[in-house]
């Protein structure tokens, strides 16, 4: 298969600041590539860089076979990109904003523009200063895909958007990929790259720590249980269960972390006489931290 | 069980000092945002305080000298009494920094001011922030009152450094035997007056900004400030000049000895009175919510969506017209008072000569002289409003829109020129309209317009080679500064240029300032070195941009 998008590498720094480090990315043809880590890690640094917005300090960076800093125009012709943030011109109506990036990239087909405008119910006659936040990110997912690009790169695309309009951004996301092109989506949603994405990259303190398909995330999933006993919790008997780590007691609470099935400890709790039961999946920072908290950026089994 | 509040353990007391200067309270922040400001404009009114003084002693140096410009007084056209200030004592160190320079300090620490005022509460609205402060447990009078507290501390800290540097002016270079020697009280007259006139346009702005947004009640403010000025100083605009507060204040000459403090004690209550409007407007309004001025929207084809380079000029095109209407409408009243002014002065031969001692480069028994005298001024407002172009381009890259237009297929050079050659289209958009106002305004004066018309282009070759300065520093270091760094250009040439001749600094100083080499363009004498240096700077800018632009990281 052909790699759209390479990195070898790619270290950015900001002065004394970091940036990412070492990322060595590959991106295969008509897949969707999830890029997932919390705030900070390094996933918009990584973009910018993609799209010569920024220039690495080492390393390097290939979109469609281009270096990305060689030629920059000829990768931005093929791609459509939707910033995490942005602001457009306050003045124009949002047709009016749709028409100028399809005029940019030399037109784009008015009937997938109208279609887009309808699927996304997006009311083009208002200026962009009046639009809510979830109106302005249409009008920018609309001006990312209008032209049918082969390659999307999304940072962080669902910001805002309320819950139909994300499920009609990925089924349009989805219908793009059918049509042959190539998604990078950055997100600090688990959920979100589950269920959208084929590969997965988690990147953290600048670092990829792991790459991997979806469905191999499932193991980073765990509940964190916290239960109320009359009297003392009797620690040792959840120590004996699968799964179970993390055990701290304090007073008639005892708390601890279960990886798979929870099936044991709901029964064992019920047997031992439990008083309050509270079973929550964790953030995804808490999953990262949990994960990899004492890795301190070591790069874990990066496939 | 029933939760209990557990006790705040462990809480930070809040110092007294953060209270007072840091993020302990509103006030307290407001203070430590304001101190650039603060410094910038105490900085400058003190320092101009320091070098008028030294420049009297080399002007007029000989007691006989002192005598010839007090003969001014009482020859001069009434029309310019107001405008400049009251000739009172012009022999006189005090005298003469008051009515030479007095309106500068008013008119510059009002700016101060009402872009302090309009921006505390209405800027921070638009932006949004102020949401979470006004989510903090304080009501909505209370953060008015601070953020307003904050400016007035350090507008009459700015006050003292302009009234202890005054003094000190007068003690370092005035003569006690010719009058220059300046008491504390008319030290602290003349920055009462300087700090009401301020506090009168700022408190404007205040009152405007709930209803009219931070831009609006900043442009309406400062328009009425410029026009009430005026009003008081020319004869042409009637009865507004009973309602400006320069026309209440004209027989408070302090620096001279004469004092009208009932008519700065009705500024201060104008002022004081503009300042509750503010505060209550602000209690009772929607937070956010204004009115804003209900001005025609423009046609959608001049917003430009065809390409880059309309659409910088599209997004241009408002503040250009905006800026060309001010100086065309500036253009109009001066052009059609000049030949009045000039004919007075041409009447009196020893009153040329006066003149010429005062303002030796301009010929004021011409009216092209006249307007030759305020080419200083109309420069400033060229150069602030290159400045305010660049500053338009620059939110491209600021404000995050760049980075989708980047993601096209748009070079980052073609986006420097793009905006560059927008950014001089605004300077030319805006000069043609001044350049009309000022052929409107001699055509109704009875003025031939000839010199004046072309003579009103070097606006916009200046204004030009700031657009280059400016669209340079945004391409090859950081947009973030491009319009403040073309702003401060502006200032620093103009400070050089007035201030060399009179501190007789030496002449390649002097020549650093651009305008020092523009030569008389309102009577027809042209400096082609100065054209040339502005149109090497102007395109020679954008280019440096546009290569600068190819090599660093994008914001």
């Amino acid at each position: 298969m052909t790699a759209i998008i390479r990195t070898e590498k790619l270290t950015k720094n900001y002065g004394t600041h970091r940036g990412i480090a070492d990322v060595d990315l590959e991106v295969q043809q008509g897949e969707v590539f999830g890029f997932l880590g919390p705030n900070g890690a390094g996933k918009t640094t990584t973009i910018r860089v993609l799209l010569d917005l920024i220039r690495p300090t080492s390393g390097k960076a290939y979109v469609f076979e281009i270096e990305s800093s060689a030629d920059p125009v000829a990768i931005h012709r093929r791609i459509g990109y939707l910033p995490g943030e942005f602001a457009l011109y306050d003045r124009l109506t949002g047709r009016q904003t749709l028409e100028y990036f399809g005029n940019l990239r030399g037109g784009v087909d008015q009937a997938y523009q109208a279609e887009l405008i309808e699927r996304f119910d997006l009311d083009v006659s208002r200026r962009f200063r009046e639009y809510s936040k979830g109106n302005k990110q249409k009008v920018g997912i609309v001006a990312a895909l209008q032209h049918k690009p082969e390659l999307l790169i999304l940072d962080e695309p669902t910001s805002g958007l309320d819950p139909l309009v994300q499920q009609t951004f990925f089924s349009t996301v989805r219908e793009q990929v059918r049509g042959g092109a190539t998604v990078f989506l950055s997100s600090h949603i688990l959920s979100e790259v589950e269920k959208s994405c084929d590969r997965v990259a988690i990147i953290r303190e600048g670092r990829i720590v792991r790459l991997d398909r979806v469905d191999a995330l499932r193991d980073l999933a765990h509940h964190q249980v916290e239960m109320r006993f009359a009297g003392d919790p009797p620690a040792d008997e959840f120590k004996k269960l699968e799964g179970v780590s993390d055990i701290e007691v304090t007073d008639h609470l005892i708390r601890l972390r279960v990886f798979g099935p929870i099936t044991g400890v709901v029964q064992t709790a019920a047997r031992l006489g439990v008083t309050d039961f509270l079973s929550r999946e964790p953030s995804l920072e808490e999953t990262f931290l949990a994960q990899y908290g004492h890795a301190e950026s070591t790069p874990a089994e990066v496939k | 069980m029933a939760a209990q509040a557990r006790p705040l353990a462990g809480l930070s007391r809040i110092s007294l000092r953060s209270r007072f200067y840091g993020f302990g309270s509103i006030y307290g922040k407001t203070v430590r945002d304001s101190r650039l400001a603060f410094i910038v404009a105490a900085g400058l009114l003190g320092g101009m305080a320091l070098v008028m003084g030294a420049a009297i002693g080399s002007v007029f140096p000989t007691a006989a000298s002192r005598l010839e410009i007090d003969k001014l007084i009482g020859s001069m056209p009434a029309s310019m009494v107001n405008l400049f200030g009251k000739p009172e004592k012009l022999g006189t160190l005090g005298g003469y920094m008051s009515w030479k320079y007095g309106a500068l300090f008013a008119l510059g620490t009002a700016l101060w001011s009402i872009m302090a005022l309009s921006g505390t509460l209405a800027g921070e609205a638009g932006k949004g922030s102020l949401d979470i402060v006004a989510a903090a447990p304080f009501g909505k009078r209370r953060i008015a009152l601070e953020k307003l507290a904050a400016h007035v501390t350090m507008l009459v800290l700015a006050m003292a450094v302009l009234a202890i540097m005054t003094i000190l002016s007068s003690n370092a270079f005035g003569d006690a035997n010719l009058g220059d020697h300046i008491a504390p009280l008319s030290a602290v007259g003349f920055a009462l007056w300087v700090g009401f006139i301020a506090l009168f346009f700022g408190g404007l702005a205040f009152a405007l900004g709930p209803v009219l947004g931070r831009s609006g009640a900043a442009g309406v403010s400062a328009a009425v400030m410029m026009l009430l000025w005026m009003a008081s100083g020319l004869q042409g605009l009637g009865w507004l000049a009973t309602i400006s507060p320069f026309h209440w204040t004209v027989n408070h000459v302090a620096l001279a000895g004469e004092y009208d403090w009932p008519g700065l004690a009705l500024v201060g209550v104008v002022a004081v009175l503009l300042l509750a409007i503010g505060v209550e407007l602000f209690t009772r309004r929607d937070l956010g919510v204004t009115a804003g001025l209900s001005l025609p929207s423009l046609p959608g084809f001049v917003l430009g969506v065809r390409g880059s380079t309309s659409r910088a000029f599209g997004d241009q095109l408002p503040r250009a017209l905006a800026w060309g209407i001010g100086l065309g409408l500036w253009g109009v009243i001066l052009a059609s008072l000049v030949r009045s002014f000039a004919d007075q002065i041409r009447q009196d031969s020893s009153l040329i000569n006066t003149f010429r001692t005062i303002f030796p480069s301009e010929d004021l028994a011409t009216a092209g002289g006249w307007l030759q005298l305020y080419a200083q001024l109309f420069l400033i407002a060229a150069g602030l409003a290159a400045a305010t172009f660049v500053s338009k381009w620059a939110s491209d890259e600021t404000d995050g829109r760049l980075e989708m237009v980047l993601a096209t297929p748009t070079a980052r050079a073609k986006w420097v020129l793009a905006g560059g050659v927008a950014a001089m289209l605004s300077v030319a958009l805006m000069t043609a309209m001044f350049a009309a106002g000022i052929a409107i305004g001699a055509a109704s004066g009875g003025v031939s317009p000839g010199d004046a018309i072309l003579g009103s282009t070097y606006l916009g070759i200046y204004a030009a080679a700031i657009v280059g300065i400016g669209v340079a520093i945004g391409g090859v270091w950081r947009t973030s500064l491009a319009g403040e760094i073309s702003a401060l250009v502006v200032l620093v040439t103009y400070l050089i240029d007035l201030l060399a001749p009179p501190l007789k600094l030496p002449d390649w100083f002097h020549q650093l300032a651009l305008t020092a080499h523009m030569g008389q363009p309102m009577i027809g004498k042209w400096d082609f070195v100065g054209i040339v240096a502005c149109l090497v700077l102007a395109v020679g800018g954008v280019l440096l941009g546009g290569l600068g632009m190819r090599r660093r990281d994008v914001a």
